[in-house]
């Protein structure tokens, strides 16, 4: 486990050594900010239109519903394109400078790496999303009240959502010696997932069970209305162990004696 | 190569710290490496000769536990390397082949991330990786970008990631290769110098570098290991096998002489080392102990071919390398074949 720590230290310092984390920093925060702006001047027109009726009707709208519950959905498609780029380093990078064999010759397990690198790109992930706390402070300084669970659940469900797609892009990126081609797959796998959804939608009877069961964004529906479901957790877990397994398996594929 | 002897003897009742029991190494239905054995010492140093090809990286993997055996068994320090690897690896220094380095870290960086995967204790790691920054030379670039460096000083700092954690076992895989000859030079110094304090195992396909490093050499060839010994030993080994240095006139009759002396008895082998003007300078390597040299020069005479020069010489370690080397493989195809381009001309004995 220490050997894991280690590691994802290394891997977390390494986003900001290369233009890739920066820019991907950049990129997540203009795109996020510019969500939450439009989001909040809406709300504004909205409850501005409404100021007409009394003010229980204002507070009934509901701003952490209109604000927050719109804000996580449209930053789950926002991931679809951030998680590939965050992942496509992880195996890809070490393997075109060679030092795959450095970490393979290393007192690490292959447990050691396969964590260690998940918990480098969560990190690098919790790092992106930690400037988006400043908007709470924002709309108390504006004078909106918020509902403090159903935003903390919102983060919650899209750390899940997000760890469990960058677990995807490791598997992917275990698999490829070609950052673009890890990213491409990563990116095409994720697609799928979406559509899942959506087909999800357009089934009836026991497919439409079947299919939202296995889509991620079902799952994450819940979190982002403030609704605590203890299966949704289950599943982003599984996901996670599932992916994370498969990529163990593919860096101890070296270790199977070919004969 | 007397001038070259080595500076320390490894006492004989050192302890084994690596034992390797017939390793094979199989790719699919390519067999890399073949009932490979060996024993290393601590304090000794052990070179891997060979030929591109042969089998050297991937016996050095096996080692480092990059890739397990298909078959055979890995000892380090009386334990089998599969069963434990963390210890073990924490015992094992290495540079692999292609220097693998973190481009985008400095260099004070990347030792440092050698020193916390390794486990070395915090107190010590300034100290520690003080010692090796300047042994390796790389004061001067602590704080340069890895990616930045020259090849000599990436090769310094391979180096010194691998002696990071003080392994008792240290694992070299053609540690000067791509380096200039001054660079050649202080690297091997370097590892002459790490080799009186630990097991060192290195692999080259540069031989005087191996004589001259090592204790003990083991010359591989198509993954298999084809002779080994001190160098001493291994030129006593062959110390029967003689070269006899011919140079004819009328490069015409090339063929002609080629032929009747390799129909001679107790020619193994016969190359031409060069051609100039009208002469041909041939080297025929001879197995048992006689002399042809009166069978030869009767055979240039009797068929009226100028015979300008013959002399007979030992064979350097670098002449049984190739012999070596070439003999396992390439005696039979290449019979007919002239071999001149395979003998360096300038380590002929004091060819002229
Ligand atoms: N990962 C691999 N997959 C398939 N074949 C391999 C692999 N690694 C090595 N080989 C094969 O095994 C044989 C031995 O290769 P190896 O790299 O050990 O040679 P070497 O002695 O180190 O040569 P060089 O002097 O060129 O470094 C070669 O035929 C090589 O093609
Ligand atoms: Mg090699």
């Amino acid at each position: 486990m220490k050997g894991a720590w280690i590691l994802a230290r290394k891997d977390f310092r390494s986003y900001f050594h290369s233009w890739t984390g920066v820019l991907l920093a950049v990129f997540f925060l203009v795109i996020a900010g510019l969500f939450f702006c439009l989001l909040v001047l809406n709300y504004a027109r909205f409850s501005f239109e409404a100021s007409k009726y009394p003010q229980e009707v204002i507070q009934s709208l509901g701003l952490t519903r209109f604000v927050y519950t719109s804000f996580f959905l449209n930053m789950a498609m926002i991931l679809i394109f951030l998680v590939p780029l965050i992942s496509m380093r992880a195996f890809s990078e070490e393997k075109k400078q060679q030092t795959l064999e450095l970490l393979y010759t290393y007192p690490f397990s292959d447990f050691d790496i396969v964590w260690g690198k998940f918990w480098g790109m969560l990190q690098f992930f919790s790092f992106l999303l930690l400037p988006t706390a400043v908007y709470l402070g924002w709309i108390y300084f504006l004078g909106g009240r918020l509902d403090g669970g159903q935003v903390a659940l919102g983060y919650v469900g899209f750390i899940l959502l997000a760890a469990s797609y960058l677990s995807l892009g490791l598997f992917v990126s275990a698999l490829s010696e070609n950052q673009v081609v890890s990213a491409v797959v990563t990116f095409g796998v994720l697609i799928v997932f979406w559509i899942l959804d959506w087909v999800a939608g357009f089934a009836d009877g026991l497919w439409a069970h079947f299919f939202s069961a296995l889509s991620p964004l079902a799952h994450y529906r819940d979190f982002t209305l403030g609704i605590l479901d203890f299966s949704h957790t289950v599943y982003f877990v599984f996901f996670q162990l599932y992916f994370l397994f498969l990529a163990l398996r593919v860096i101890e594929a070296r270790h199977w004696k070919t004969s | 190569m007397d001038s070259m002897k080595k500076a320390h003897v490894v006492a004989p009742d050192a302890p084994v710290r690596v034992r390797v029991e017939s390793i094979s190494k199989r790719f699919g239905t390519l067999t890399a490496i073949e009932g490979v054995s060996f024993e290393v010492r601590q304090g000794e140093v052990l070179g891997f000769l060979g030929p591109n090809g042969a089998g050297k990286t991937t016996t050095v993997r096996i080692l480092t536990g990059f890739f397990p055996p298909s078959e055979g068994t890995v000892w380090i320090d009386g334990r089998a390397l599969f069963e434990s690897p963390k210890e073990i690896k924490r015992q094992i220094g290495y540079l692999p082949e292609v220097v693998p380095l973190y481009t985008d870290m400095k260099v004070s960086e990347f030792l440092d991330f050698a020193a916390a995967a390794k486990g070395v204790p915090r107190k010590f790691k300034k100290t520690k990786l003080k010692e090796i920054v300047n042994r390796c030379g790389l004061e001067t670039v602590q704080n340069r970008l890895v990616g930045q460096l020259s090849k000599g000083f990436r090769q310094r700092v391979g180096l010194a990631q691998a002696l990071v954690g003080d392994p008792k076992v240290l694992i070299l895989d053609e540690p000067t290769s791509g380096l200039d000859p001054k660079q050649i030079i202080e690297i091997r110094g370097l590892i002459r110098e790490l080799g009186r304090e630990r097991t060192l195992i290195l692999s080259s396909h540069i031989l005087p570098e191996v004589s001259m490093v090592c204790d003990r050499i083991l010359i591989m060839n198509k993954g298999r290991v084809v002779a080994s010994g001190t160098s001493e030993e291994l030129e006593a080994s062959l110390k029967d096998t003689q070269e006899i240095y011919i140079v004819m006139g009328e490069r015409h009759r090339k063929d002609e002489a080629l032929g009747f002396l390799r129909a001679l008895v107790g020619v193994e082998k016969v190359s031409v080392i060069d051609e100039r003007s009208d002469q041909v300078s041939l080297s025929l390597t001879v197995s048992k102990n006689q002399d042809l040299r009166p069978a030869i020069s009767r055979l240039f005479v009797s068929r009226e071919i100028p015979l300008l020069e013959i002399r007979s010489g030992r064979l350097s370690l670098e002449e049984i390398f190739l012999k070596i080397v070439v003999s396992e493989a390439a005696l039979q195809e290449d019979k007919a074949k002239p071999e001149g381009e395979k003998t360096e001309p300038e380590k002929g004995t004091g060819a002229s």
